[in-house]
């Protein structure tokens, strides 16, 4: 079985963040690697190939600069290869431009599963994942918390607000994980040496059959209108207990009307 | 000579970072320090599957077949965290030594089932024995592996408690001799430089996490409504010991590689790498708590954690005074007492 997983190589969150002024959009110049996030899905591709006792997981990522850090950590933990889009015509691409972009990847990889993570931990829109459905016309499931493949449907435990659903689909179709799905491995010393003569496949826009007026700032149906600081959290209020402070208590949750 | 690790060096330590930020926090050394073995199996485990245990193991007997070299850098991350798991013990000292006269006692090594550790006569309390599997014990001029069933243990009293330090009792028999003679003395004289050596990457390690813990905390801590790291005297404190660190690390890397190699300068570098390494975490220790306010004195504090295996690997194998010692007897005429 050939497991599809859509990565996203970010900025180190350990390292601040920055927005360019002109475009209002992150900078990417900084050292990327692969979203937390994303490694639930590979570790889950990972088990479901092997459970099914053939095929390999494929990566699938539009990163700037041909970046390719963030899919060696996922090649290392035992993807067999990746595709990875780059292409200056990419940038300022929103999520439905990134979607197309990703969907045209993807039917070049022959899938039985195409799993992704719930949002990424940059840009958190969390659409893409059913877009990319959309434009393969596979069913979608979100937020599996447990999967399992069985002959040629994917059953999945979806987590709710209250529990969680069972949700049969056919395949292929398009998976998004929880970060409780499993536990993603450490990749091991073996794994990091094999990756480096793993294939990473570097596409251009034109390669897929997309125009660049489809993507990028020229595609792009959404615009940055204003960015600003978030508001800083206001000094909480200090009450000296004068032996009235359970009374002063009671008053402010009145006052909440929490009580 | 141009000494750089290279790509695979620095992927792995990055790796092994990842893997100790998420599993070795100061809340999991303090489990340990309350465990009966005084490490964590699981932790063991995980760093076994991820290839950093078996690291010096021959790839035929499950290991990576790496050096001293491709180690370095993983026990100056294990220092970062002040790593409770038997790494010098098993990979640094262990498995080598049984690499070289009992191969075929290093079944499960690899693989995180078998822990062992080497106790040398000189020193008689045994780190690591209490959680060890295989003790490989030098007695009356011979070396000796046990299977722990066999071995009786008293421990003893360590200011690091997640080094476990312990008396070893057993009965020597014909069986149990992996080495004698001028053999064994040869494998006890690099099974020291190895302990000695593989402390002093770790003392690196704990070095620069004691200063990174202090550098933060003085950017914090606010006094006369500026930070402390704004004033010369804290920042000149800090600086001083960064530069120890900075002179001590490649030092110990030479150390790595002349072990490696087998240079015949072997015990003179490694005696210059666990002097500088052991001034360096001193000063770090020293620099560290002051900054704190000596709050780091206190059990609650995690930079205790870190001070208290700087302590206890600053004296062990020999301590600053006693290698500096070594080097003077090595490379000028001899010195009167």
């Amino acid at each position: 079985m050939n497991v599809v997983v859509c990565v996203k190589q970010i900025p180190d969150p350990a390292t601040p963040g920055e927005l360019d002024a002109s475009t209002k959009t992150l900078r990417r110049s900084g050292s990327i690697i692969l979203d937390d996030s994303d490694a639930y899905g590979v570790e889950m591709g990972l088990q479901l190939a092997d459970k099914a006792g053939g095929g390999e997981v494929i990566l699938v990522s539009m990163a700037p600069n041909n970046e390719n850090k963030g899919l060696r950590t996922a090649l290392a933990m035992g993807a067999a290869k990746a595709l990875l889009i780059s292409d200056e015509a990419l940038a300022g691409s929103d999520a439905l431009s990134t979607a197309k972009v990703l969907a045209k990847a993807i039917e070049r990889a022959d899938a039985d599963l195409i799993l992704t993570a719930t949002e990424s931990t940059d840009g958190y829109t969390g659409t893409i994942p059913a877009q990319v459905a959309e434009l393969l016309g596979l069913p979608m499931v979100t937020f599996a918390k447990h999967i399992e493949v069985d002959g040629d449907r994917v059953k999945v435990q979806r987590q709710t607000e209250a529990g969680y659903d069972e949700v049969e689909s056919p395949l292929p179709a398009v998976v998004s994980v929880t970060a409780g799905v499993v536990e993603p491995r450490y990749p091991s010393f073996k794994g990091i040496m094999a990756a480096k003569g793993k294939p990473v496949d570097e596409l251009k826009v034109a390669d897929l059959g997309l125009d660049a007026g489809q993507v990028g700032w020229a595609g792009a149906r959404q615009e940055i209108a204003d960015v600003s600081a978030a508001e800083e959290r206001k000094a909480g209020e200090i009450v000296e207990d004068e032996g009235d402070g359970a009374e002063r208590i009671v008053a402010f949750l009145e006052q909440l009307k929490v009580i | 000579m141009r000494f750089v690790f290279d790509e695979d060096a620095s992927a792995f330590r990055a790796a092994v970072r990842d893997l100790l930020d998420k599993e070795c926090g100061p809340a999991d050394v303090r489990a340990a320090w309350d465990s009966d073995a005084g490490f964590s199996a699981a932790r063991w485990k995980q760093l076994a599957e991820m290839g950093v245990v078996g690291l010096t193991i021959a790839e035929a007997d499950g290991g990576l077949g790496l050096d001293e070299t491709g180690l370095v850098l993983l026990l100056e991350e294990a220092g970062r965290v002040a790593l409770p798991e038997p790494l010098i013990e098993t990979t640094a000292v262990g498995a080598p030594l049984l690499q070289a006269l009992a191969p075929d006692r290093l079944a499960g090594v690899a693989s995180g089932d078998t822990v062992v550790t080497v106790g040398l006569s000189h020193c008689p309390a045994v780190s690591g024995a209490a959680g060890a599997d295989l003790l490989v014990l030098e007695r009356d001029g011979a070396l000796h592996a046990v299977a722990a069933p066999d071995v009786d243990l008293t421990p003893v009293e360590s200011v690091d408690h997640g080094r476990r330090l312990a008396r070893v009792d057993f009965a020597p028999a014909a069986a149990t001799v992996i080495a004698a003679g001028d053999e064994a003395r040869a494998a006890v004289a690099l099974a020291f430089d190895r302990y000695a050596w593989a402390s002093s990457a770790v003392l690196c390690g704990l070095a620069d996490r004691m200063l990174e813990l202090a550098a933060e905390y003085a950017k914090q801590r606010h006094q006369f409504g500026v930070p402390i790291g704004s004033f010369q005297a804290v920042k000149h404190k800090l600086a001083d010991a960064l530069v120890k660190l900075d002179f001590a690390r490649p030092v110990v890397h030479r150390a790595a590689f002349s072990i490696a190699r087998d240079d015949p300068d072997r015990a003179v570098h490694v005696s210059m790498a666990k002097a500088y390494a052991s001034e360096a975490a001193d000063l770090a220790a020293r620099a560290a708590l002051q900054v704190h306010g000596a709050i780091g004195y206190t059990w609650e504090h995690d930079l205790h954690l870190f001070m208290k295996k700087a302590w206890a690997l600053g004296a062990a194998w020999g301590d600053a005074a006693w290698h500096r010692r070594r080097v003077a007897d090595a490379v000028l005429p001899r010195l009167p007492r």
